[in-house]
């Protein structure tokens, strides 16, 4: 981008007024080639299963396939073309920094993009001929979207809408004046250019940083930037333009310096910015993006003003502990302390005194009902197998699901929460494909729409169903820890035989979990719960649906079911259960990971045997509490006559003489006679 | 009699449904001594975070005495009749067929919402997802010349999900 100078409809002196306003110019593609991608493989799966489905003969298949292959490569080629060719028109989009959204991971951008297409789209069109952004990237606070040309009028009139609380400006890109970096050395090195002088500028800014990082302490000190003399050599406070474009340039190096985005988050938890007369966070707002989880912030001896000033990160560094504005004019504002409190949900220290204790912090996270494993009691595996075959049809064959147990008198209903609480940092995508068709009571009150928002008997399920966005549910077998199955039995259901007029009994089961939605060229992971209850019926396997409720809602994670585990060393007796009898294991339920675990182990499957199933999950368990490799759980636990308990007790009388051996600790006399010994090996390989 | 029209069985369980959320969730907030009365007895199965308990006296002690303040937000709300001919107990056994009204139904109410354990609002959001059903209060009078609850819990699971 070295011809790309000066800023549009301006000249000369007024150049850095324009950059400025804009900000600072990190040239990063908006994963223009994701996107792309995303968008070549619906075409070549749509483009597969319709051709396969038409041919009979397996190399018609084939040739389909590869047909499929060679257009998508065209139509990829069309695309990249489209994007830095002339036909498409450029739009920059401010304002979004300033959102809600800006809180998630990805800055806001996937639901701003969102939004924009929503917006561009006519009311009523279906997914298939909805606008499409093409192409879009970020400079500073602006996003520059690429748009087929009989958009921009519309585009144009988008300024001023609001998106996640926040004004959105809009205003036309003009690629031949818009180089929003004036400075080559800079913005050729924002772009990861290979020329020698952004190589060099790289080097000497790496060298900067690796002066002002300690990797024991994972500190990273960019305090008194002004004052640096490397700095100051290399002409970076020169002008207002390379200033302001510095910082983000100093936070991509460092990300440059990072193969993978995991070792670039643990290798920082603290960052002084302290002596840098900031007034506002304008400058430096990159940080959150580049270390998002940082612990310990100083920001003391600037000219924070207030509040306001620090807006930008007001939804950032959520893992925020110690925070230090000392010196600022800020921390004499008498809500100083609440603000800061109320931002950081998670701060403990401010200004050096504490504000929470750790107890405190730690009463946030408590469940005042400890979270246990999932209770599953189905004697004949009837909702197990229901579960397993449910989800697996209503990713591909929905309409096979209705036909073997859904009937004339099924009940389905859906609602929408669409405020539910979100994992950290995720987003939402609209809603638009389900909220005509959701039932929340809460919003639904007129009789007529909650009548005609229950959907009674397959065939009119089948319609709803066909109508909904295709969905891929995570594998029950592979990814268990992604879902939470819960079932009792329950008594009271219709007889449909109309045998018992005073019911009969039939399965509650209660399902969470989430799901990727293919809608067009997106792919959305939202979570869900489903309640079914099943009874005895004429379907297969002599059982029928009852109702089937399906609450959808924003993805939310599943460390929420994750049981709360015991103490890690574990006592002689178990922790008195507060009220659960132990439940028996579900079918998908194992959390924890155990190195060395063969593929499906614990994990039910056709001709292994129930009894070695829960066996296995009892060796996971107790390998799990106690680190004993596999093998060794398995002796411990068929020692004990697959009491788990007393196979724990044993083992803690064990690990003590192996203590006593290895001299860790003075041991009674009583307890070097306990029985055998465990040698070192049977533990698993020490935590990472 | 005739059987009860759509329209009357969707009023009757839709609003059942809402009302006992707008009376349920309350209680659990903040009149933890009544939380007994919700429950029909037996109960079929009570869950919270997969810990069983035992009926609604149970779940009532545990609010009283070893909860912190708990604020409730339900956000979303549906139900579906599970059984239109509900066999409600009656002192000689259970109503017949011929002896039901439009009000012997069970009902299974789907809530999703989020619940903050603590009095600050700064605490985190949890999600919840919470599964009942009702079935008809098969006694003729509320406690101490109170209206009686029409609907009570026949069984319930409660689940933290974000």
């Amino acid at each position: 981008m070295k011809g790309g100078k000066g800023s549009r409809g301006r000249s000369g002196g007024s150049d850095r007024g324009g950059i400025r306003k804009r900000g600072a110019a990190t040239r990063v593609d908006r994963e223009g080639d994701l996107m792309m991608d995303a968008g070549s493989a619906r075409n070549r799966g749509k483009k597969g299963r319709g051709d396969s489905g038409r041919s009979q003969a397996a190399n018609k298949a084939m040739d389909a396939i590869q047909k499929a292959i060679s257009s998508n490569s065209d139509t990829q080629a069309n695309i990249r073309q489209g994007g830095r060719g002339s036909g498409l028109e450029q739009v920059i989009v401010r304002g979004w920094k300033q959102s809600k959204a800006a809180s998630n991971r990805d800055g806001g951008l996937e639901s701003l993009i969102a939004f924009l297409e929503k917006k561009l789209s006519p009311p009523d069109s279906k997914a298939g001929t909805r606008a499409r952004i093409t192409k879009s990237r970020v400079e500073g606070d602006a996003l520059i979207v690429s748009i087929r040309p009989e958009l921009l009028e519309r585009m144009l009139q988008l300024n001023g809408f609001s998106f996640a609380g926040a004004p959105l400006t809009t205003e036309k890109y003009d690629p031949s004046t818009g180089g929003l970096l004036d400075q080559p050395m800079l913005s050729a090195m924002a772009q990861n250019g290979g020329t020698s002088s952004a190589a060099e500028t790289k080097a000497k800014m790496t060298t900067i940083l690796g002066k002002r990082y300690t990797q024991q302490t994972k500190l990273l000190d960019l305090s008194k930037l002004g004052t640096d003399p490397d700095l100051l050599a290399m002409g970076i406070f020169g002008s207002t333009s390379t200033e302001s474009k510095f910082f983000p340039a100093l936070m991509k190096v460092w990300e440059l310096n990072f193969d993978n985005a995991t070792a670039r988050r643990e290798a920082v938890e603290s960052v002084s910015l302290a002596h840098n007369q900031l007034a506002n966070i304008t400058a430096v707002t990159t940080l959150a993006s580049t270390i998002p989880d940082l612990k310990n912030l100083d920001l003391s001896n600037n000219e924070f003003k207030d509040a306001q000033s620090l807006i930008g990160w007001r939804w950032k560094f959520r893992n925020l502990e110690f925070l230090d504005l000392s010196n600022t004019p800020f921390s004499a504002d008498p809500t100083f302390k609440d603000t800061m409190l109320k931002w950081y949900p998670k701060l403990r220290f401010l200004n050096n005194v504490e504000v929470r204790t750790a107890e405190e912090i730690a009463a946030q996270k408590k469940t005042p009902i400890p979270v246990q494993p999932p209770h599953f009691q189905d004697d004949s595996q009837i909702a197990e197998n229901f579960v397993r075959a449910f989800f697996a049809g209503y990713d591909n064959d929905r309409s096979g699901i209705l036909s073997s147990v859904y009937d004339n008198h099924t009940t389905f209903t859906l609602n929408v929460n669409t405020s539910a609480p979100r994992a950290q940092q995720t987003e939402t995508a609209p809603w638009d494909a389900y909220i005509k068709k959701s039932r929340n009571l809460l919003k639904i009150s007129h009789l007529p729409a909650r009548m005609s928002r229950a959907y009674t008997g397959a065939e009119k399920i089948r319609e709803l169903w066909t109508s909904l966005p295709a969905t891929r549910h995570p594998d029950i077998a592979t990814h268990p820890e992604e879902w939470l199955i819960e079932c009792y039995p329950i008594p009271g259901l219709p007889d449909i035989s109309g045998q018992s007029s005073t019911g009969v009994g039939g399965l509650l089961i209660m399902v969470h979990g989430k799901f990727d939605e293919i809608n067009g060229a997106k792919v959305e992971t939202r979570s869900f719960d489903r309640t079914f209850i099943i009874g005895p019926g004429g379907g297969m396997g002599g059982i029928r649906v009852v109702s089937d409720l399906l609450c959808l809602r924003a993805y939310g994670g599943h460390e929420a079911w994750i049981p709360e585990v015991p103490p890690a060393v574990p006592q002689a007796a178990p922790p008195a259960a507060a009220a659960a009898p132990a439940a028996p294991a579900a079918p998908a339920a194992l959390p924890v990971a155990i190195p060395g675990a063969p593929e499906g182990y614990g994990m039910p499957a056709p001709g292994k045997a129930d009894t070695q199933v829960q066996q296995e999950q009892l060796v996971l368990q107790m390998s799990s509490n106690t680190r004993m490799t596999l093998q060794y759980s398995e002796m411990a636990l068929s020692g004990n006559g697959w009491n788990m308990e007393a196979a724990l007790k044993n083992f803690e009388e064990l690990k003590v003489s192996l203590e006593c051996v290895l001299h860790l600790r003075p041991c009674a006399n009583k307890l070097l006679q306990a029985q055998g010994t465990l040698p070192p090996d049977a533990f698993l390989p020490a935590a990472v | 009699m005739a059987p009860p029209s759509e329209d009357t069985l969707t009023k009757v369980s839709t609003d059942a449904a809402t009302d006992f959320v707008q009376s349920f969730y309350p209680a659990l907030e903040n009149n933890r001594s009544t939380i007994a009365s919700f429950y029909s007895q037996p109960t079929a199965m009570i869950l919270f975070n997969g810990n069983a308990v035992a009926d609604g006296a149970a779940v009532q002690e545990i609010f009283v005495n070893q909860m912190s303040p708990t604020h409730y937000e339900v956000q979303s709300v549906d139900c579906q009749i599970i059984n239109k001919a509900y066999p409600t107990p009656t002192s000689t056994g259970v109503k017949l067929p011929t002896e039901t009204t439009v009000k012997d139904m069970s009902i299974l109410v789907v809530v999703s919402g989020y619940v903050r354990f603590g009095e600050s609002r700064d605490l985190p959001q949890r999600g919840f997802s919470e599964t009942f059903v009702l079935v008809p209060n098969p006694s003729a009078d509320g406690p101490k010349g109170k209206r009686k609850r029409e609907w009570l819990i026949q069984t319930q699971n409660f689940r933290l999900v974000v």
